[in-house]
């Protein structure tokens, strides 16, 4: 069987719409949630932020004047530590790969090619935290010990 | 002299018809393209030189052709026929994809859905002439131009199709710089063409993470039979993005696409004996495949100028082209044809979007296909 009887007879219209709308529709539902993926998770990372504010149109009775600078604070001690503690996780894994000692640079290069944001300030950040250590030879170490001094500050 | 008559009777000389020597001549062909002029050679000299393998006539029962089932070149195409090796492919392109650009402009993914009506409307055009229903849905996923896609689902549908399809399949992925460019020329004028896009937003390292695992769950649970395929993409980024399991990801992007593609391509090649591939319906499917690309170069094309309706930020609508899958060569003639007619556009980056796009909704289009033969 040949030409639209053969179409019609094995259903072709039925299954060819049937089958572009399913395509859409995955390729539309996914590109709907990807779309607002980045601002739930700055919802996520502000979610202190938030419950406070639900808290506080339930106790609007409470005297808070002095309260939000201290919640600040917190947050950005969270916020900081739950970075550097994410960041040391990466780089250590990325200096077992290159071997140490290593040149900065070349990590921040590696960094930047895996696609970690703001390796610079990262890497600056995990210098002053004596995560990476300088050899005296104008090479760099992962400092083990920093990581457990880190955990106990915490 | 009897007996040498007798050794004569079974070498490939006396077994060989003319049918070998132009299947010979087209591996010939396949080398020749893939080494002099770089089309797609990692697929078209293993699949060139398989034709050369399928095609030396061989006594039959000594077990040395594809097609018996005590040949070594049997086992290895059970990787084809078993629908193996596709998924293994799409793991390696997984761990080799960055879906930045898709993460940073969504809407781009549209084009990528777009394009797939390029299978759909194949589909139609193979039953219009006269092919079953499961091989009319092999042929028209050649418009999805994914060669591990349409591999897959003929295994699935038609394996007697394997090889005409597969060799249209890789033929005019390596042709994508010839085949699009005149379709995106007619379709869009020179204003058009000169559109400049947006610089895409930082995506962040949280969201690259994120996305395989809501992309695979999301398109798995709305097409449930493109899971080995989605599976496997979405799982070998995963590994990509993980950074700690970089040992992982760096193993699947290199030695195993590497190892999988040389049996694929190698074995596909090889099923292509000149009995099996010289035939009436060989010649539909190359006819239909390349009506596939252009339908779906066109479909791409004609929505993004849609899309442009309603946009406030107009997209180049040449990035419709790149929602054909043939990652990233489609992308490349986007550039190509974007640059040629301003040196300053760069479109590339952009174009990558619809074109892993076009991967995702080229296997959700083959999982439907598959579904609905079966079902």
């Amino acid at each position: 069987m040949t030409g639209l009887d053969a179409i019609l007879h094995h259903n072709g219209f039925a299954m060819a719409a049937v089958g572009i709308t399913i395509v859409f529709t995955a390729l539309v539902t996914l590109s709907l949630v990807i779309s607002q993926l980045h601002k739930l998770l700055l919802v996520w990372d502000d979610r202190r932020i938030y419950v406070e504010k639900v808290r506080n149109l339930f106790s609007s009775a409470r005297p808070t004047e002095a309260r939000p600078p201290q919640v600040d604070e917190e947050i950005f001690e969270i916020h900081y530590f739950d970075d550097i503690n994410e960041s040391s996780r990466q780089f250590q894994i990325l200096i077992q790969a290159m071997g140490e000692p290593f040149s900065l640079p070349e990590l921040i290069q590696i960094a930047q090619s895996f696609g970690i944001e703001h390796a610079h300030s990262t890497v600056s950040h995990l210098i002053v935290k004596n995560f990476i250590v300088p050899d005296g030879n104008g090479f760099y170490r992962w400092n083990q010990d920093a990581l457990s001094e880190h955990s106990k500050r915490r | 002299m009897e007996m040498f008559l007798d050794f004569f009777s079974n070498t490939g000389f006396a077994l060989a018809d003319y049918r070998n020597f132009i299947m010979l001549g087209i591996g010939i062909l396949f080398i020749y393209l893939g080494i002099a002029k770089h089309y797609e050679p990692l697929l078209l000299v293993p699949i060139g030189f398989g034709i050369l393998l399928g095609n030396i006539p061989v006594f039959k029962g000594l077990g040395l052709g594809i097609y018996e089932s005590n040949s070594v070149l049997h086992y290895l195409y059970l990787g084809v026929t078993s629908g193996v090796y596709p998924p293994l492919i799409f793991m390696g392109i997984g761990a080799m994809t960055d879906f930045s650009t898709l993460l940073a402009r969504p809407v781009l993914m549209l084009l990528g859905a777009a394009a797939q009506a390029g299978i759909f409307l194949t589909f139609l055009g193979a039953l219009f002439l006269g092919f079953a229903p499961n091989e009319a849905a092999s042929i028209g996923i050649i418009g999805g131009a994914d060669g591990p896609t349409a591999i897959f689902l003929t295994a699935k549908l038609a394996k007697e199709l394997i090889g005409p399809i597969a060799v249209a399949a890789y033929s005019y992925m390596a042709l994508v710089p010839v085949i699009q460019p005149p379709i995106m020329r007619l379709l869009t004028t020179r204003k058009e063409r000169l559109i400049r896009m947006e610089e895409p937003r930082q995506v962040t390292k949280r969201e690259k993470l994120i996305f395989p695992i809501i992309a695979v769950l999301l398109c798995c649970y709305i097409a449930p039979a493109a899971l080995p395929l989605l599976g496997l993409l979405f799982f070998g980024n995963l590994l990509k993005e993980a950074v700690v399991t970089e040992r992982l990801a760096q193993a699947a992007r290199t030695s195993i696409i590497d190892t999988v593609t040389i049996l694929l391509g190698m074995t596909v090649g090889a099923s292509t004996q000149a009995d099996v591939f010289l035939t009436g319906k060989s010649i539909g499917i190359f006819v239909l495949g390349a009506l596939s690309f252009c339908v779906a170069t066109a479909a791409g094309l004609l929505f993004a100028k849609l899309l442009n309706l309603f946009l406030k930020q107009k997209i180049n609508p040449l990035l419709g082209a790149a929602g054909v899958s043939a990652v990233p060569d489609s992308a490349r003639v986007v550039q190509m044809v974007g640059q040629a007619e301003d040196r300053t556009n760069f479109l590339l980056m952009h174009a990558m979007a619809p074109n892993v796009s076009g991967v995702i909704g080229s296997a959700v289009g083959a999982g439907i296909l598959w579904s609905f033969m079966v079902g």
